[in-house]
């Protein structure tokens, strides 16, 4: 039944998309032009050694230093001026130093996000912007959600709808805030009986939905060719319960994290050709989830085909 | 614009869609009450387990239905009735014709809440949950399976017993039901020909939480709530008078003493030992053997899980030493290597059937435990085989002495042998399981489950080929799991089963069949 769902989920977003509307990351106001491609490859490295059970920070020797790490080739294309589809495949292993169990590895989830521009309006001395991006995910292959905090995803489809507001000032600076509410399904677990403050007798998991709220202030240097940016995010289950004392984590938790960082892209040419892009964040509060580090790199190229 | 318009609706149905598409997450089992395929009355006479006789107990003989005591008990029920909250009638909906099967999954949900190792200290030593200071932290019990599996013990015997001496004086009385005095009465549940008194619901409701709440000492306040819930929930289903209710409720008082007193000199107190006495245990398999277990987490914990679990009182097994099985293999031993490259096979190359299998039967930490799961089974039978509460009663309670004494059977082998893990024999091994705070040999999933399989398969004889395979499951689910090696799950599974039919002999010599 949920292969099915998921069948027909995906078909959908492929025939909407393909109807119409719809482009870089998620979360920014950077748009691309008609029959622009940018196909980019990046690596994620995310370590911590503290995580949060509910609300109390701590350590566990038996994970020691947990490590997360992320290959994702992305693809971005210009349907057209205002509308830019992005989708994504991650590749994610995890391992922890400490303790005896192993790890887990393989293809995450396919995501596929259209991002359309509605909104560019010079206001004084810089344009007035607002865009949406709207995303679909689901899990590729058959990783195991339930297998926490090894496990490389939340096993659920996801549906979000984000908001990008932003003011783009001509001297280059740029102020922008992103909220977004993302839709969790359920992920199907290898168990019919869980605890989630009581008996739950089922093979499946309700993964909480989440408001996600992400905030920039950027520049943009030397003919648009370096973007560097300061971010603050925040990502908040809006349901769920709490790891147990010294229990694993498991899919229906309420996870919550803060966010701070900071992203770097340089073009080699203005627009075309290949970039390269560089981000750190820091996890500064959270709540089941570990207090993470996260470093990012990435090459990307752009080219256009009609 | 309508290009917006169109996204929107495609976007709304697509989450309309996927909302269609989600599964029940229910909290507890969802049946239907049903017709019982017996009322055995015949039950009064059937052996009980902690009461020697139900003559011990003595109930008052009842009000004739014709007296107007019993008539004013008959109006205050039709009174009550007639005047239900929408909670009252989802609570006799709840509760159903056969509250044994409530009562358990209330034990399981306990179990699930309470299995929860405790962590270090700060300092890395480690604190053991209490019952003198069940608050902690850690909170008392730390309900892991052989705790499970001696609590649920406890409960369905007491259950059992009680229910025994309820028949014996249903049918010694011989009073009928309200709806049967009373044709304008209808009742929640299907009608039937047991005498109503004394309550059978009521004893059932009164043992059930007095013996979770001795194993469950934080929970009072909800058992309590349950109880009373149950207890309103029978005249509300006009299935009992008050009178019914008191004479159970007697009965249960009287079966709770015997089975606390037995719980308190059953040895469970000393079943987990202080640091020397379980070095001094270590060390005589050391000598014995040339090997001896060890705890591989960080920071090391001093004590593995109740040491001397193995020497608690058994229910069916005269002495623990006639169910010990001869000793694994050597570690280094050709039968040995054999099992542990089989094991890193199995990691190096897991399938996805594998790791479900493993996973399926975890019933670690955090959860019901494997006791628990058996005793899931077991409610599902119940239900698909109509059971009766009293015969229901019977199947729990047989099967969970035999799981019980199948823990105590499988607890003296580890300890008694002492064996490694395979995360300490086999150089860098992973696994997809926690390994578990106590020796590898034998493995208590396999013990436990086959001695479950082999009381279900007495009492469903047509789904016994089931249950022996859902126990050879669980047995080998642990060698996907990483955590036992093959010898653990066979041994263990041929341990189980023989434990098990102690409790079936005894089944049936029971006066039930």
């Amino acid at each position: 039944m949920e292969k099915i769902f998921r069948l027909a989920a995906l078909l959908a977003v492929w025939i909407s998309l393909s109807l119409h509307s719809f482009a870089q990351t998620p979360w920014d106001e950077v748009m691309m032009g008609k029959g622009e491609i940018c196909a980019a490859l990046m690596y994620e490295h995310s370590s911590w050694d503290q995580y949060w059970e509910g609300t109390y920070l701590r350590q566990n020797a038996n994970i020691g230093t947990f490590t997360r790490q992320m290959g994702m080739p992305m693809i971005a294309m210009g349907v057209s001026k205002k509308v830019n589809i992005i989708a994504s495949l991650p590749f994610v292993h995890t391992k922890a130093s400490g303790g005896t169990q192993a790890g887990q590895s393989g293809l995450q989830d396919l995501s596929i996000s259209a991002k359309v521009d509605w909104l560019q309006k010079q206001v004084g001395p810089g344009r007035l912007l607002f865009l949406t991006n709207a995303h679909f995910s689901t899990p590729i292959g058959n990783y195991l959600s339930d297998y926490m905090p090894f496990s490389i995803g939340v096993g659920a489809p996801e549906l979000g709808l984000r908001g990008i507001g932003g003011y783009k000032m001509d001297n280059g600076l740029v102020f922008r805030a992103a909220l977004a509410y993302i839709w969790r399904g359920q992920t199907e677990i290898e168990r019919d009986y869980y605890y989630e403050n009581g008996s739950v007798y089922s093979a499946f998991m309700n993964v909480p939905n989440v408001l996600n709220f992400h905030g920039a202030i950027g520049y943009w240097a030397f003919d648009n060719r370096l973007r560097v940016e300061a971010t603050y995010q925040n990502f908040n289950c809006l349901t769920g319960d709490d790891i147990r004392a010294y229990n694993r984590p498991q899919p229906t938790n309420k996870m919550d994290f803060g966010q701070v960082g900071a992203w770097v892209q340089y073009f080699v040419k203005a627009d075309r050709g290949l970039g390269a892009l560089a981000y750190f964040n820091q996890t500064v509060s959270g709540r089941n989830v570990g207090k993470a580090t996260t470093i990012g790199l990435g090459l990307t190229y752009q080219f256009k085909v009609y | 614009m309508k290009k917006i318009y169109n996204n929107c609706i495609k976007l709304f149905l697509l989450v309309l869609i996927a909302s269609s598409c989600i599964e029940e997450t229910p909290n507890y089992y969802e049946f239907e009450g049903y017709d019982f395929s017996n009322l055995d009355p015949n039950g009064g006479t059937w052996k009980t387990i902690l009461v020697t006789s139900p003559t011990q107990i003595t109930v008052p003989a009842p009000n004739a239905t014709s007296s107007a005591q019993y008539q004013a008990e008959l109006s205050e029920m039709k009174q009550k009735m007639s005047s239900l909250t929408p909670d009252e009638q989802a609570a006799v909906k709840y509760w159903t014709n056969n509250p044994v099967l409530r009562w358990n999954e209330i034990a399981l949900e306990l179990a699930a809440k309470y299995n929860l190792i405790p962590g270090p200290n700060a300092d890395g030593t480690y604190t053991l949950p209490n019952p003198a200071n069940p608050q902690g932290p850690p909170a008392f019990p730390f309900a892991h399976p052989p705790y499970t599996s001696r609590m649920l013990a406890y409960l369905s015997v007491a259950q059992f017993d009680a229910l025994v001496v309820a028949w014996h004086y249903k049918y010694e009385f011989n009073r009928p039901a309200p709806y049967q005095v009373d044709t304008a009465i209808e009742p929640a549940y299907a009608k039937s020909q047991l005498p109503s008194y004394p309550s059978d619901g009521a004893t059932l409701a009164l043992v059930s939480k007095e013996i979770l709440v001795a194993m469950f000492p934080l929970e009072t306040i909800y058992l309590e709530r349950k109880y009373q819930e149950h207890i309103a929930s029978l005249m509300h289903a006009g299935i009992n008078v008050q009178s019914d209710i008191a004479a159970g409720v007697t009965i249960a008082t009287e079966v709770v003493k015997l089975a606390k007193q037995r719980a308190s000199t059953d040895g469970m107190a000393k079943a987990q030992t202080p640091k020397p006495v379980s070095d001094s245990i270590a060390n005589a398999a050391f000598e014995r053997f040339g090997w001896k277990w060890q705890n591989m987490e960080t920071p090391q914990r001093p004590v593995g899980l109740t040491p001397l679990f193995g020497k608690v009182k058994m229910w069916n097994v005269p002495t623990v030493e006639e169910v010990r099985p001869g000793p694994p293999p050597a570690p280094g031993s050709a039968d040995f290597n054999r099992d542990a490259e089989e094991l890193k096979k199995f990691a190096s190359h897991m399938t996805i059937q594998q790791r479900r299998i493993a996973n399926w039967w975890e019933d670690g930490l955090g959860s019901y435990t494997p006791p628990g799961h058996w005793n899931k089974f077991a409610k599902e039978a119940i239900v698909r085989h109509k059971l009766n509460p009293l015969r229901s009663a019977r199947v729990f309670a047989y099967m969970n002495t035999a799981i019980m004494d199948a823990g105590v059977a499988c607890w003296d082998t580890k300890y008694y042998y002492h064996y490694p893990r395979p995360i300490e024999t086999i150089p860098g091994f992973k696994t997809i399981l926690g390994t578990p705070n106590f020796p590898a040999y034998t493995s208590g999933h396999s013990t436990f489950s086959a001695a479950g399989a082999e009381v279900l398969a007495y009492f469903f004889p047509s789904e016994a080929a089931q249950f022996r395979a859902w126990a050879e499951e669980a047995a080998v689910s642990r060698l996907y799991g990483g955590i036992h090696y093959r010898f653990d799950a066979e041994v263990g599974t041929t341990q189980g089963r023989n434990v098990g039919s102690y409790a079936v002999n005894r089944a049936k010599a029971d006066g039930a069949q």
